[in-house]
């Protein structure tokens, strides 16, 4: 039996044993309350003239001038769309159907610092936007570009909001430019529901973010109301696309567990930026850090808030120059003796080198250096000290320890039997090679090339994995004769 | 000859289907929400089986499932990975009836056999099939083999979604189906 076809018969089992549910789930749909649009997402834009932006001042100037005079040209006061702007301030403007502005009220304090000094009432809506945007930018929100800004358009004409929204969506867009700013533009049109309006009072939230926290919550209703306010309106939109899997920690957690492990203290930071990624597959904070001798990143994890990856600064003086970031590790592979030195070899002050770290290795494994194949050397600053990480094979038993560079101290060691010798097992790099001349491609013409390493399977082979064209190429070849087991090649 | 992955690569539906559709559901069409139930259930009840090991179980998140499809889809944001935003949910919902009950309740073979049987549409094949699935494999290449083969979820987004190496995942998916062509095989030799 192939495996196409066990996976067929699998599938078709289960096929089969699925029992159709559709009646009993349509019976508990509940009837739409409200309709939201989904929600759209303004790509960042970057460049911008001078002329739009004096022309922004211009608009802000008059405004303030058309308030003073007074001149209110409504109609009619009776409200016709409810629109909520959110950063962290959150305002709702209420117009009416000249789109003139009838009132402008701060959902939190950080709103009425915003909205002081702006006379909004009977202005255009468009121009108490620029206005209110304009403010915010004052006030060193919307700077960076992990920032974002919610419209929310609440309107029973639903093709009046639609409009609204897109004129709005290009106005912030277009303020956001001339201010240099990288923040991205979230909108979302909203039918009127009482509900949602009567929660979003009761909670001094504008019902656009109300909205994003009723989606959280009904998602998974282990979450709070209280811990869901306190996330940004774009955090709060990427769990809701992630299917709201839990509480992340938040941005000020995410920074700080990214300077512990960078080693740095706040003092020492010149810039600091934190972007929630909460609907990537593995939902992270990316942090970015600029200090005087460089720049770093790291990912946090965005629910258990540990650090998946990052830079840190080369040690401070003594072991390693202090410098730019990421010198601090290097790994050689390779499958002859004493090849793989890594690039720790040189030893400098208070590191004993790569090379004394192997000998150290050696003699406590009780091997030689001649005996020895598949060498592979880490150097990781760790705990506040250079560490070697020596991976080696002598006849059919792999080693792996760690020991210290500043005093050669073993501080692990593991050793491990195998069913096959060493010495019978290709390179890395010659099932690499392998699986590349199968698919009748050289080393240059693909990227995201792993080869992974599973000796002890049943029949020891290497896992090679990459990417070519618009596909991708899986490879197991074995170990000992380099032939190809198994291959899948799939559109990327 | 190129194997081309994906058990579902026949009739499967394209991400753009399944948007366009969650656009109707967004919008409260109940015939989009059957629509994508259709496209859909298989590997979904695929994935809630794998981790639950129990029909009524994997029956009922399956149903939560689209009761959560139909109240969150407005705030859906279509980016083409439909697929990968169904199976977060259901994966989420098996993961909460996982932690609701103490451990994982081992049905009885003989179980599973007469819940499958109510199907009309499931052979003493599928039973087989299912049996071996079910019984067979350890927790890890069962959910492997089924997010693979069912869900049509690719290794490395199985990798992802298990916190795997994606090393480990390809060597438990060849154990698995070596296991599973070794029983059945056998059992088709008696």
């Amino acid at each position: 039996m192939t495996d196409q076809e066990l996976e067929r018969r699998l599938y078709q089992a289960v096929d089969h044993a699925v029992p159709d549910q559709l009646q009993s789930i349509l019976s508990r749909c509940e009837e739409r309350k409200g309709t939201v649009i989904p929600m759209k997402e303004n790509t960042k834009q970057k460049k911008r003239s001078f002329a739009k932006l004096a022309a922004a001042a211009c608009l802000a100037l008059l405004l303030v001038g058309g308030g003073a005079a007074g001149v209110l040209n409504m109609r009619a006061n009776a409200v016709a769309s409810i629109i909520s702007l959110d950063v962290n301030p959150s305002i709702q403007l209420k117009v009416n159907n000249k789109e003139k502005v009838l009132s402008a009220t701060p959902l939190n304090s950080e709103a009425e610092e915003i909205l002081t000094d702006l006379p909004l009432e009977g202005t255009d809506l468009n121009v108490a936007v620029n206005a209110i945007v304009g403010s915010l930018l004052r006030h060193g929100y919307l700077d960076s570009i992990s920032s974002a800004i919610l419209i929310s358009v609440e309107d029973q004409d639903q093709d009046r909001a639609v409009r609204l929204e897109e004129s709005l969506t290009s106005e912030v867009g277009t303020a956001l430019q001339n201010a240099q700013s990288g923040a991205s533009v979230l909108s979302q049109t909203l039918t009127q529901d009482t509900q949602l309006e009567t929660f979003a009072k009761e909670n001094n939230l504008s019902v656009g973010k109300a909205s994003l926290i009723q989606s959280a919550l009904r998602l998974n209703s282990a979450l709070t109301l209280e811990d869901l306010s306190a996330l940004s309106v774009e955090e709060l939109s990427q769990m809701v696309n992630a299917g709201a899997p839990g509480l992340p920690v938040g941005r000020d957690a995410a920074a700080s567990a990214a300077l512990t492990y960078m080693g740095l203290s706040e003092s020492e930071v010149r810039k600091l930026e934190v972007d929630a990624e909460l609907d990537e597959w593995k939902p992270c904070y990316e942090v970015e850090v600029e200090t005087a001798a460089g720049e770093y990143e790291c990912a946090v994890d965005a629910y258990t808030g540990e650090v998946l990856w990052g830079d840190k600064p080369a040690a401070s003086g003594g072991a390693n120059s202090a410098g730019a970031p990421n010198t601090g590790s290097g790994t050689n592979t390779g499958s002859g003796a004493n090849s793989g030195t890594g690039s720790g070899s040189g030893a400098s002050s208070g590191d004993i080198g790569a090379e004394k770290a192997k000998s150290i290795a050696y003699a406590d494994a009780g091997v030689s250096a001649s005996d020895v194949v598949n060498v592979k050397v880490e150097r990781d600053w760790d705990d506040g000290r250079w560490e070697y990480e020596i991976e080696f094979w002598s006849g059919s038993t792999e080693y792996d320890y760690e020991i210290s560079g500043t005093d050669g101290t073993i501080l692990k060691r593991e050793s491990e039997s195998h069913a096959v010798n060493a010495s019978s097992v290709i390179s890395a790099q010659a099932a690499r090679d392998a699986a590349l001349a199968h698919a009748g491609l050289s080393a240059s013409d693909v990227w995201e090339l792993e080869v992974d390493e599973e000796l002890d399977d049943d029949r020891p082979h290497y896992d090679v994995e990459f990417k070519s064209g618009n596909m991708d190429y899986e490879y197991e070849i074995d170990a000992v004769s380099g032939s190809v087991l198994h291959y899948e090649k799939e559109r990327d | 000859m190129w194997i081309m992955l994906g058990a579902l690569a026949a009739g499967a539906p394209t991400p753009s289907e399944l948007e366009e559709l969650l656009l109707g559901v967004a919008a409260g069409d109940r015939e989009a929400l059957s629509g994508f139930y259709a496209r859909t259930r298989t590997a979904v009840y695929g994935l809630a089986l794998s981790y639950l090991r129990s029909g009524h179980d994997a029956e009922d998140v399956t149903q939560d499932t689209y009761l959560r499809v139909w109240d969150s889809a407005p705030a859906y944001r279509p980016q083409g990975k439909p697929m990968a935003w169904l199976l977060t949910i259901a994966r989420n919902l098996s993961l909460m009836r996982l932690r609701s009950r103490d451990k994982v309740v081992d049905l009885p073979q003989e179980d599973w056999s007469l819940l499958a049987a109510e199907g009309p549409e499931v052979t003493a094949e599928d039973r087989q099939v299912l049996s071996a699935a079910l019984f067979a494999l350890t927790d890890q290449e069962r959910r492997v083999v089924l997010l693979h083969a069912v869900s049509g979820m690719k290794h490395r987004e199985i990798a992802q979604l298990l916190e795997l190496p994606l090393a480990t995942v390809l060597s438990k998916y060849r154990r698995a189906l070596k296991k599973l062509r070794d029983l059945l095989e056998g059992d088709e030799m008696r």
